[in-house]
């Protein structure tokens, strides 16, 4: 008892209260997704920055990933719990192929996401997801997320650390929010603007976001998914990109007669 | 000499660690047509991870932003909501705003609030979108269930019972819904609210989320069970715009259903700001017509 | 009970707490709640005997790793002979840094692993395993135990040379089961202090796609030993001794340990360094 009543004060402060150091599984590693859909194409693009705090742990850590000839998927938030996410998704439309002889259909798509997000409901994937691509009625089309599974069909989708950023630019410039036609003039129609606009935003939007978000850089991947028997030609072509960009084909993951992908690629600016 | 023995023929312990749920995940559920919802014909819903700590509903609130009452959590989950539906001679009205909030962040402002489980039944969604979105949409194979059972629809009284019965099972471990189940059956129009507590309660009228307040000030004053359709439709409309307007937490648009005899009709999506400048319009022009209108009359005096 | 909806989906407190015996309703047993209710489980969360940061570097032949010879227990200097350089098979080599005992426990069991596969070698057309495929199977590895909230605290450089393909290795891994790659890497403190020299020094020769000609056997070397040194004066659990790997396609090599020369000059006249105080 006489050795107790001896203690220190300092002593028994740190034998009384442990500092509390519980594991933290989750991990926040930066970087932003966009996507946009078209009348008869989608585009689903994302930075390659992986970073933790204020160092960057890779220039190229891939966050966009192509899953079948008509959906492509972008996953942002903590990078550990996005691969092992993406490579689920994966597995399981494997299986969907084996079991059916065909690809998943993108509405489907969209909502297996859902049932494995939700699955782990009360131990959450940190990950913001935006799948994009074609529809079986070769509409353009994308599918935003929250880490659980709410689901919802937009028109267009920023999401990841630049987010508050770039939606509102979107907004904008894809809903035409807060603008007016000159008098007289046509009246706006969301969902109609041409590839080429759509891919200017895109760039525009990241180069932007890298100027004034720490976490967004290095480089840029652009997936364009266009419809069936979609003319290539405003994509493919000397000088139908601005200079710095390079595109290429896609080979098809399926049977190969539909959909094309398409892999447009950009540096950004790295300090 | 054995313990060498197993160590080199024994594959090898850390193997067993690979599986990341611990558990039999990846299990035949999630083949083939099932689609990931689990085991259908038994009465528990599997499938579901939960963290391995002693106390997994604290580990889900340290690391996730619930109602906005943890804004340092890295994980947003959407929230904040203006729900209503209520019962009248011509059915029920159900009238939403369109708004997810992720801490002060707009996250949306089309989410769609009115979840369709069938073409007779509707749901509303207030609390984790995520939670009302998943099982009012479970819910929806359960109904169909039901029919291809017993050959006839599901009661609007068993069908937000099998919800409240599924939400119960998870209760104190973070769910958190507040949805109204709304649909025509044998006994006429019904309507019952459900939430993530376990309660069930039938009612006339209900608001639900952060805006109810405001959207049952105006929807008392003005509730009468023999209103028009036309009266209710408008009275629904009206006291989302008047919760959209003042709770900063819903916004955005209102989307309009009505639910008949023959099951819901989807009345409309209207901007919540255009609606409010209409109504505030069309109140001076009634406060104009009012005071000028004795005027001639004072002439003629 | 608080009925309240701004208070939906909230844990109650631990006073009102829910009791799965008492209000469970149905016959079955909830497998989910029973497996947390009946057996608590909790594990020791805290590294105890630890490595500090390791470096990684590709170059022209192969990968080169950085390790010192020290594991820590707190600030004191407890292990001053420990290897924290790890060859797997003939063309992986590990740079543990993080817990020692959980160190340890990797290297068994994944040697253990790799001597069932070496006997599949041996009997059948069986082709040995490519360091992508050891460091696919740690990264399940971390991050399975991380999904367990059991985390193995460690973060690991694999480097490697791949036979088939006939190129280097380098990938990073931790305790949470994030992974990335680069052709230079490093860990905790030394990715702050290390990683900016190495990129440096790495893209002034092979620019900044890391398409240009790699730095030579030699001037990896040297750059490697510079960034132990400089680790050395600013990192107070390191230890000027240590080991250098390389992997190349002849194989993995682990030198002797080695010191750098340091120059201690400079503290005499830095406050807060040297002997005098304030």
């Amino acid at each position: 008892m006489a050795m107790h009543a001896e203690r220190s004060a300092a002593l028994h402060e740190l034998t009384s209260a442990p500092i509390q150091h519980a594991f933290n599984p989750y991990e926040d590693n930066g970087g932003t997704i966009l996507a946009i859909a078209g009348k008869d194409f989608s585009v689903i693009a994302g930075d390659t920055r992986q970073s933790q705090g204020y160092s960057i742990q890779t220039r190229y850590a891939r966050k966009v990933w192509q899953l079948t000839d008509r959906a492509v998927l972008a996953t942002n938030g903590f990078a550990a719990d996005g691969n092992n996410f993406v490579k689920k998704v994966k597995q399981r439309l494997e299986w969907y192929e084996h079991a059916h002889h065909k690809q998943m259909p993108l509405k489907s798509i969209a909502r297996m996401i859902q049932t494995i997000l939700y699955g782990k409901r009360f131990f959450p994937y940190y990950v913001y997801n935006i799948l994009g691509g074609i529809e079986e009625d070769g509409t353009g089309a994308v599918y935003s997320y929250d880490p659980v599974g709410t689901y919802e069909r937009e028109s267009c989708r920023a999401a990841g650390a630049a987010q508050s950023i770039l939606q509102p630019f979107l907004d904008n410039q894809i809903y035409f929010k807060n603008q007016t036609p000159e008098p007289g003039a046509e009246p706006f129609i969301p969902g109609n603007l041409p590839l080429s606009t759509v891919l200017a935003l895109v760039v525009d939007s990241f180069t932007s976001a890298t100027e004034r978000h720490i976490e967004v850089g290095d480089g840029l991947e652009v997936y364009v998914v266009m419809k069936k028997g979609r003319p290539t030609d405003d994509l493919v072509g000397e000088g139908k990109l601005a200079p710095g960009m390079a595109v290429e084909e896609l080979d098809a993951l399926g049977e190969g007669d539909g959909e094309k992908t398409f892999l447009v690629t950009r540096s950004l600016k790295r300090d | 000499m054995d313990a060498l023995a197993s160590s080199l023929s024994a594959p090898p312990r850390l193997t067993r660690d690979l599986n990341e749920d611990g558990d039999d995940a990846g299990s035949s559920a999630e083949w083939g047509s099932q689609g990931g919802f689990g085991n259908l014909h038994s009465g528990f819903v599997g499938g579901m991870t939960v963290p391995r700590t002693p106390d997994p509903a604290a580990f889900l609130n340290l690391h996730t932003d619930s109602m906005s009452s943890n804004p340092q959590a890295k994980i947003k989950l959407a929230h904040g909501t203006t729900t209503l539906a209520f019962r009248f001679k011509g059915g029920i009205i159900v009238a939403v705003d369109s708004r997810a909030t992720a801490g002060s962040y707009i996250a949306s402002g089309t989410v769609k609030k009115v979840i369709e489980i069938n073409p007779y039944l509707l749901g509303t969604m207030a609390g984790g979108a995520a939670d009302c979105q998943y099982w009012e949409t479970y819910l929806g194979m359960q109904c169909r269930l039901h029919e291809l059972r017993n050959k006839e629809r599901i009661s609007v009284a068993a069908a937000s019972k099998i919800l409240s019965n599924i939400v119960y099972q998870y209760k104190g471990m973070g769910l958190s819904m507040g949805t109204m189940i709304c649909g025509w059956d044998k006994t006429g129009p019904a309507l019952f609210y459900v939430d993530s507590e376990g309660q069930r309660l039938k009612g006339d009228l209900f608001s639900v989320g952060s805006g109810s307040t405001f959207a049952y000030g105006v929807l008392d004053q003005g509730y009468k069970f023999d209103l028009t359709d036309e009266e209710a439709q408008d009275l629904g409309r009206r006291s989302i715009c008047a919760a959209g307007h003042r709770d900063a937490f819903s916004g955005n648009t209102i989307n309009l259903y009505h639910v008949k005899e023959h099951g819901w009709d989807f009345i409309g999506n209207y901007d919540l700001s255009e609606t409010w400048y209409e109504y505030t319009q069309k109140e001076k022009g009634d406060k104009m017509t009012r005071v000028e209108a004795p005027s001639p009359m004072a002439v003629e005096a | 009970m608080n009925q309240h909806p701004a208070m939906w989906g909230h844990p109650m407190t631990p006073h009102q707490a829910f009791n799965a015996h008492t209000a469970f309703p149905l016959a079955t047993p909830n497998p989910m709640r029973n497996q947390h209710a009946s057996s608590p489980v909790s594990h020791t969360q805290q590294p105890l005997v630890t490595g500090t940061s390791v470096l990684g570097l590709k170059y022209k032949d192969g990968v080169m790793l950085a390790a010192d010879n020290l594991a820590s227990y707190g600030s004191l200097a407890r292990f001053r002979d420990i290897q924290r350089l790890h060859p797997l098979g003939n063309h992986t080599c590990l740079a543990v840094s993080g817990d020692m005992s959980d160190y340890q426990y990797l290297k068994k069991e994944l040697d253990g692993l790799l001597r069932e596969e070496e006997a599949l070698s041996l009997s059948d057309s069986h082709p040995a395993l490519h360091p992508s495929q050891i460091y696919a199977f740690l990264a399940n590895l971390f991050y399975a135990r991380r999904s367990k909230v059991n985390p193995i605290w460690n973060a690991i450089l694999v480097g490697g040379w791949d036979a088939t393909k006939e190129e280097s290795f380098l990938g990073y891994v931790d305790l949470l089961g994030t992974t990335y790659s680069s052709p230079t890497l490093a860990t905790g403190f030394g990715s702050h202090i290390a990683q900016p020299l190495l990129r440096e020094a790495f893209e002034k020769k092979a620019g900044i796609d890391g398409k240009g000609e790699l730095l030579t056997a030699e001037e990896a070397e040297a750059l490697l030993n510079e960034c132990m040194k400089v680790l050395f004066y600013r990192d107070a659990r390191s230890l000027n001794k240590y080991q250098i790997a390389t992997v190349t396609k002849e194989g993995v090599q682990i030198s002797e340990s080695k010191s750098a020369e340091t120059q201690w000059g400079f503290a005499e006249a830095l406050r807060g360094y040297g002997a005098q105080q304030q």
